[in-house]
């Protein structure tokens, strides 16, 4: 399991439809079918389910480094097929991007949400090539990803440059997201990407650098029943290499399951199984807004063929909280994280209350 | 400071002993005020709180938008107008609309306002229309959220499958939740527009995009981005232009109240005017005396403006409380239109009540009743005081023929204005005009009194009582004046508006002859359904039937600041409409014949012969239709106008074949009932509940009595001017009499006998009547003319033929007569009694 | 003696209020005579014109004119009385303002329904014996009280009455103008052969009277001498 991001829980419960007549059909995630660029960049239209997700730190010359987060989802409704209505909910687009500012100690974020259709809300599916509204992703001819997104309160206008190959997740980029072999996803990641472009907070805007995470993945699969949130962490090692992990949790907060990845620079991936993936909490903050505990300081501890590696997760900031009730969403917290030698992001989520799928 | 030479107290013990002595006299004065200031008031508080209702109504449909694109006809316009609005700058959100008028399934007249929404885009643009409910049916094609009013309505509820008919097409839909922000009263209902689209076949066309403007937009320049997009068929509309519309709709029949709203408060201060000038005559030694005494005048002025200040202040206050429970009693009774029918499918409005219009109607009455008081004012202060002592009556010259020309001047004045354009699509030079008839007429009733009684007068009838009546009228006309005016002003202003709705009802008899030619008329009373192909089929063929004409009545927007007019698609309208004026030939190749009402004629300024930019895109051209205008039809209908095409043209431009008319005419010998009955076994059960099928004859009556009820309140308030007018007459002859007394006493000394004195005042009575009546009925008939030929066509937009209710006047002239006649000897009483003798003596 | 034209037997009156004006007075005139009537303010005098003229009635006592009980004549006899046989002149004149002059002078004749014509061609024959010949279409709001008062002199003797009843004809009239207007009545009622019953508080006009009776509330004390 991976980036299960709690938006596209929401967004994703608001496009089903439960009382169709004739229901859905998706296309079923099976190991051993190869990915294929460029065309696996854009989007997979019949599964139920798809995201191009961007974490990543920027230096902005004159402070601390600010974490970003842009997202950007894919969902497939079950809209009666036979409706030749250009309204019709076929594909609904929704996007997320969210700024982790140590100066202010909070973060600020905004959403888009639209039907596919119109040219207003198009994802296409030979590349990366994202519009909605005013907010765009799209890979460029000189095979850099260019995401523009503007929200009430920032601008992001940033150049993602992939210095290393695709990262395939799990089996050749088949993954298992649970005990049963049906939950499982597409999944591959762009590690160690060169960031450059602008960041407009409130009136100031700025040139900034830095590097970014890139995570891509679609499956037509749910959670297990019994899971109630998850944590997920993808690290930029200073040395080039990538981690990520992930466990999901059961309602007593053992891990129901987990997985991994840890790339060194330029040599093979090792994936990591449920049992070579443990997270412990070294340190938890409470939200004095949501009055949640999260456990936003980690001790993971990876077991590798050649033994255990240890990293200790450090929050940039403790207060990374989102609150997202008001638009229809959970409370989470995912904000930016250090290791020693490394920088990501943590995702917490199912911590105020069971997520449900 | 006046005040010191004359304290108050003496001033307050004049006018309270003033108003002792002839408490009647005052109160009429005082009532006159209340009722024009009440009526005035009440239209006021009525049609706000209509309209305000309207406007919820109006704002519920819309939601919240800032800036809205709506399409002129039913039809909608291309939906790639949709992202082009969408990506101009300073437009935050758009949300795309589907707008339908639907019938919910149930009981007759289950209307509904349908609206096919992406909730996605609506909860940026017009959260108010998002319903409540499970997320996961939102997108779902079968899933309609209804409003509180639409679910009591129809008796439903959340998980209730309804039946929901729009162009023609019922449709099933599961309710899955209710639209909470709806406001209270406003049945609508919402689905998705896919489903919008899809189910009532309305795939790739909106009715409506609803914008949220970013937030520092421009406005304006965002509207003139917005208007540079838009294709023939849609128009930029802020939401309160909808409420403009309507208010211009109903702005017609509003100044048909206000009309006589004016008469009574000119009435009032007529009769204010009638009661000082006898009190200022009366007291004119007193205030003589006064002035001998040390008064200056401007204390006098301000004592008789005073007590005029202090009644029309009673009868404003009075007016104001009555005007606040008529609009009540109103709103409950007939709602906001009166029974009018202006403001469509919109629930009972509560009263609001506006401090500023209170003001501004109260402060009304205090102006009339002010104006009234003025002249006697200036009187009372205008005679010399050792004059004044002598108390001789009338200073005027009995010999001067009284002044022809001021009055010429001011007839003239007013049939020049009448001759002017409207202002602001109000009639307001008509009705200055007749106010400048009505003073003209007024200052002119001293001449016409001389000229009607001068030929009497020299014939020297024999009996020594009308002789002596005759020399008086003759001899004191000013007087005469005074006791006319109040009865003038109120019976022309009564008959103007009695020549004007006769000539309407007869007109609109006329018409309706004219217009239902046919035995039996099928009307389908929804918005969503109509007759289709096989219904249509088995109508004709039904026994008994001869003919059927099939009639399509949409709606089509011309501009966004008026109502839009009605789109009638008839078979052979330039045979079968009654036409006025000329009728072009033609029309020239390419171009669409078209038949314009005589409201629509007048609102979009067209005559026979013209071209006409008709905003339905034409299949043939992709361009706007052009039309060519036949000629001008009658139509009392619609006063938003009516435009009238061939069927076929309808339905080559809109694609529509559903009809909700039809005109049936009978073989000869069929019984209409039984085909009515057979008609209605014809219909297919959804449209039959829904569908009126009436003969026309009973059609004519019921319109007529639609009419009729539609101005049974202007009845009321005629018969109510003109007994507040009778009774003014009545209050100034019994305050002449009364002052006249030592003239009986004189009369009865040198030997006139009891009854010749009560002879002389009924002729008196009788022969003041009568020029009451000429002068009221001639000058009446003038200002029904204005009302007929510039206050109507300007308001309403349809003409009509004079027709003279003849029996009125007579009983009119017959019942002013009568009274004042009546009133005389009543008051005459006094005047042939023992006081009349001894008022002729200084002493015991 | 001739009989009289007028004689007053045991006449008594009293006011509404109960207080009694005069008890027992009694009086006659013979044609032609002209009897002045004195009296304090609030005596009665205007009460004993009334009911002379027949306008009111007396508590008890008689009126006779020219042989006849007033009391037996109803109140269209005494009408017609007045209307033909008495002329009437007032403290405050009562000219009727919206008839001419010649019309004020000639109502009477009106009132006996004589022709139009000649009743203003009398009228106009009357107001030139009163000095105002040319004025005849003027109307009343054009003249002074003195003139007022000859119009009224004119209108009382227009129809030849024979009893003429003056009310303090000069009450409100400047001395000056009184004695002129007392001397043109008292020439007029003379040359016309009218009896005259002159109400007044006036010494000066009383003295134009053959004789003058003072009213009090006793009765009339007599003054034969005039």
């Amino acid at each position: 399991m991976a980036r299960w991001k709690p938006w596209a829980v929401a967004a994703l419960t608001m496009f089903l439809v439960a009382a169709a007549p004739a229901s859905p059909r998706y296309a079923e995630v099976r190991p051993g079918v190869a990915l294929a660029f460029p065309a696996d960049h854009g989007a997979h239209p019949d599964f139920r389910t798809e995201w191009w997700y961007v974490t990543g730190w920027l230096e902005t010359g004159d402070g601390p480094p600010v974490g970003f987060q842009v997202t950007f989802f894919r969902s497939k409704t079950g809209s009666d097929p036979a409706n030749p209505s250009a309204f019709a909910p076929r594909q609904v687009l929704f996007a997320h991007a969210a700024v982790s500012d140590a100066r202010t100690g909070r973060l600020v974020h905004d959403q888009r949400i639209a039907r596919e259709g119109f040219g207003l809300g198009t994802a296409s599916r030979t590349d990366l090539d994202i519009v909605l509204d005013d907010w765009t992703m799209k890979r460029q001819a000189d095979g850099r990803i260019r995401t523009k997104v503007q929200g009430s309160d920032f601008v992001l206008d940033l150049v993602l440059d992939s210095s290393q190959p695709v990262l395939l997740q799990g089996k050749g980029g088949y993954s298992r997201k649970g005990p049963a072999p049906s939950q499982a996803s597409y999944y591959y990641s762009l590690p160690q990407l060169k960031v450059s472009g602008r960041i407009q907070r409130g009136r100031k805007a700025q040139a900034v650098t830095g590097q970014a995470w890139m995570d891509r993945e679609w499956s037509s699969t749910l959670l297990d029943p019994s899971a109630v949130g998850w944590d997920w962490l993808g690290v930029n090692l200073a040395d080039g290499s990538a981690l990520m992990a992930f466990q999901i949790r059961d309602a007593s907060g053992r891990p129901l399951w987990a997985g991994g990845t840890l790339r060194p620079a330029n040599r093979p991936a090792t994936s990591l199984g449920p049992d070579a993936v443990r997270f412990s909490t070294v340190r938890t903050w409470r939200s004095p807004r949501t009055r949640v505990t999260y456990p936003v300081e980690r001790q993971l501890t990876v077991r590798l063929p050649g033994g255990e590696r240890r990293w200790r997760v450090r929050p940039l900031f403790d207060d990374q909280e989102l609150d997202s009730r008001a638009a229809g969403g959970p409370i989470y917290w995912e904000g930016a994280v250090t290791v020693e030698g490394g920088r990501g992001y943590l995702e917490l989520t199912g911590y105020a209350s069971p997520l449900k799928l | 400071m006046p005040a010191e030479a004359l304290p108050t107290g003496v001033l307050r013990w004049m006018i309270l002993g003033e108003w002792r002595a002839h408490p009647a006299r005052v109160a009429l004065g005082a009532l006159a005020i209340a009722v024009g200031v009440a009526l005035g008031f009440a239209v006021h508080l009525i049609n706000t709180s209509a309209l305000s209702e309207f406007s919820r109504a109006i704002a519920a449909v819309n939601g919240d938008a800032d800036l809205q694109v709506r399409a002129v006809s039913a039809r909608g316009f291309d939906e790639q107008l949709y992202p082009r609005v969408a990506r101009l700058a300073g437009v935050a959100a758009v949300s795309p609309v589907v707008e339908l008028t639907a019938d919910l399934g149930g009981g007759p007249g289950d209307r509904l306002t349908l609206i096919g929404l992406d909730v996605l885009r609506a909860a940026a643009a017009t959260p108010s229309l998002v319903g409540r409910g499970p997320a996961e049916v939102r997108f779902d094609e079968g899933s309609l959220f209804l409003s509180d009013a639409a679910l009591r309505a129809g008796g439903h509820r959340v998980g209730d499958t309804v039946e929901v008919a729009a162009g023609g097409r019922p449709q099933p839909f599961r309710i899955v939740g209710d639209l909470p922000a709806a406001p209270d009263g406003q049945r609508i209902g919402v689905i998705d527009i896919a489903a919008a689209q899809w189910r009532f076949d309305r795939v790739g066309r909106l009715n409506r995009l609803d914008l949220k403007l970013a937030e520092g937009a421009d406005p304006g320049a965002v509207r003139a981005a917005v208007s540079a997009l838009l294709p023939p068929d849609a128009e930029i509309a802020s939401p309160d232009s909808e409420v403009r519309q309507t208010d211009n709709l109903s702005r017609a029949y509003r100044v048909n109240l206000d009309m006589l709203a004016l008469v009574a408060l000119l009435t009032g201060a007529f009769l204010i005017y009638s009661a000082q000038s006898l009190s200022v005559a009366r007291r004119r030694p007193q205030f003589a005396l006064l002035q001998v005494l040390g008064a200056d005048r401007r204390t006098i002025l301000i004592q008789v403006l005073l007590e005029s200040v202090a009644v029309g202040l009673l009868g404003a206050g009075l007016g104001l409380a009555i005007g606040l429970g008529l609009a009540q009693a109103a709103l409950s009774l007939f709602g906001g239109d009166l029974g009018g029918g202006f403001f469509g499918n919109v629930r009972r409005p509560a009263l609001t009540f506006s401090p500023g219009a209170a003001a501004v109607f109260g402060g009304l009455g205090l102006a009339s009743a002010l104006l009234g008081g003025l002249a006697p004012a200036r009187q009372a202060v205008g005679a010399p005081p050792a004059v004044a002592l002598k108390n001789l009556g009338d200073a005027v010259d009995p010999r001067r023929t009284p002044p022809l020309v001021p009055a010429l001047g001011l007839l003239v004045a007013g049939a020049l204005c009448a001759l002017l354009p409207p202002v602001g699509g109000l009639p307001l030079f008509g009705y200055v005009s007749i106010a400048l008839i009505l003073g003209g007429g007024i200052a002119g009733v001293p001449w016409l009194a001389r000229a009607l009684l001068s030929p009497a007068q020299r014939l020297a009838p024999g009996a020594p009582s009308l002789r002596l009546a005759l020399n008086r009228l003759w001899g004191a006309p000013s007087q005469a004046a005074v006791a006319l005016c109040g009865i003038v002003a109120s019976t022309s202003l009564m008959i103007a508006m009695a020549v004007m709705v006769t000539s309407f009802r007869s007109s609109v008899d006329d018409w309706l002859l004219q217009v239902f030619p046919a035995d039996i008329y099928l009307t389908y009373r929804g918005d969503g359904d109509g007759f289709d192909e096989p219904v249509r089929r088995a109508m004709t063929a039904a026994p008994g039937v001869a003919g059927i004409a099939f009639l399509r009545t949409t709606s089509l927007r011309l501009s966004a600041e008026r109502p839009p007019p009605a789109l009638v698609a008839r078979p052979d309208p330039g045979g079968s409409l009654p036409l006025v004026g000329g009728r072009a030939s033609g029309p020239p190749p390419g171009l669409t014949p078209v038949w314009l009402s005589e409201p629509a004629a007048r609102i979009y300024g067209h005559r026979p012969g013209d071209r006409l930019l008709l905003p339905l895109v034409d299949p043939a051209t992709d361009k706007a239709t052009t039309a060519f205008v036949m000629g001008v039809w009658r139509d009392y209908a619609r006063q938003q106008g009516s435009i009238v095409l061939e069927q076929a043209d309808y339905v080559r431009l809109t694609g529509d074949r559903l009809v909700n008319e039809a005109a049936v005419d009978l073989d000869p010998g069929a019984a209409p009932g039984a085909v009515v009955a057979r008609l209605r076994a014809a219909l297919p059960e959804r449209l039959a509940g829904r569908t009126l099928i009436t003969e026309s004859r009973a059609l004519r009556a019921l319109s007529l009595r639609i009419f009729d009820r539609s101005f049974a309140i202007t009845y009321l308030l005629e018969a109510i001017a003109i007994l507040v007018g009778l009774a003014g007459v009545t209050a100034t002859m019994s305050a002449q009499t009364l002052a006249r007394i030592k003239e009986f006493g004189m009369l009865r000394h040198v030997g006139v006998l009891r009854r010749q004195i009560a002879a002389m005042l009924a002729a008196e009575g009788a022969l003041l009547g009568a020029v009451g009546g000429v002068a009221g009925i001639g000058l009446g008939l003038a200002m029904s003319q204005v009302l007929i030929h510039v206050v109507n066509p300007q308001s309403f937009h349809w003409t009509m033929e004079t027709h003279l209710p003849l029996s009125l006047f007579a009983g009119v002239a017959g019942a002013l007569i009568g009274v004042s006649a009546i009133a005389a000897l009543m008051t005459g009483r006094r005047a042939i009694s023992q006081a009349a003798v001894d008022a002729v003596r200084e002493d015991w | 003696m001739t009989s009289p034209l007028l004689s007053i037997t045991s006449l008594s009156k009293s006011v509404p209020g109960g207080r009694v004006l005069f008890r027992g007075l009694d009086l006659a005139l013979a044609p032609g005579e002209f009897v002045a009537v004195t009296g304090e303010s609030g005596v009665g005098k205007s009460t004993l014109l009334n009911l002379v003229a027949g306008l009111d009635l007396p508590d008890s006592g008689t009126v006779t004119f020219d042989g006849v009980a007033l009391g037996d004549l109803g109140e269209d006899g005494r009408t017609r009385l007045r209307r033909d046989r008495i002329g009437f002149v007032f403290q405050a004149f009562h000219v009727l303002p919206h008839l001419s002059l010649a019309q004020n002078v000639s109502l009477p004749l009106m009132l006996q329904r004589r022709p139009a014509r000649e009743a203003a061609d009398q009228g106009r024959r009357m107001l030139d014996l009163v000095g105002l010949g040319d004025r005849g279409d003027d109307y009343p709001n054009q003249l002074s009280g003195g003139e007022l008062q000859r119009v009224a002199i004119a209108r009382a003797l227009v129809h030849r009455p024979a009893l003429i009843l003056a009310d303090e004809p000069t009450g409100n009239l400047d001395a000056e103008t009184a004695a002129r207007v007392l001397d043109l009545f008292a020439a007029h009622v003379r040359e016309a052969g009218a009896a005259t019953l002159l109400v007044t508080h006036s010494k000066v006009a009383a003295a134009c009277a053959d004789r003058t009776v003072k009213l009090t509330p006793a009765g009339l004390v007599g003054n034969d001498a005039g």
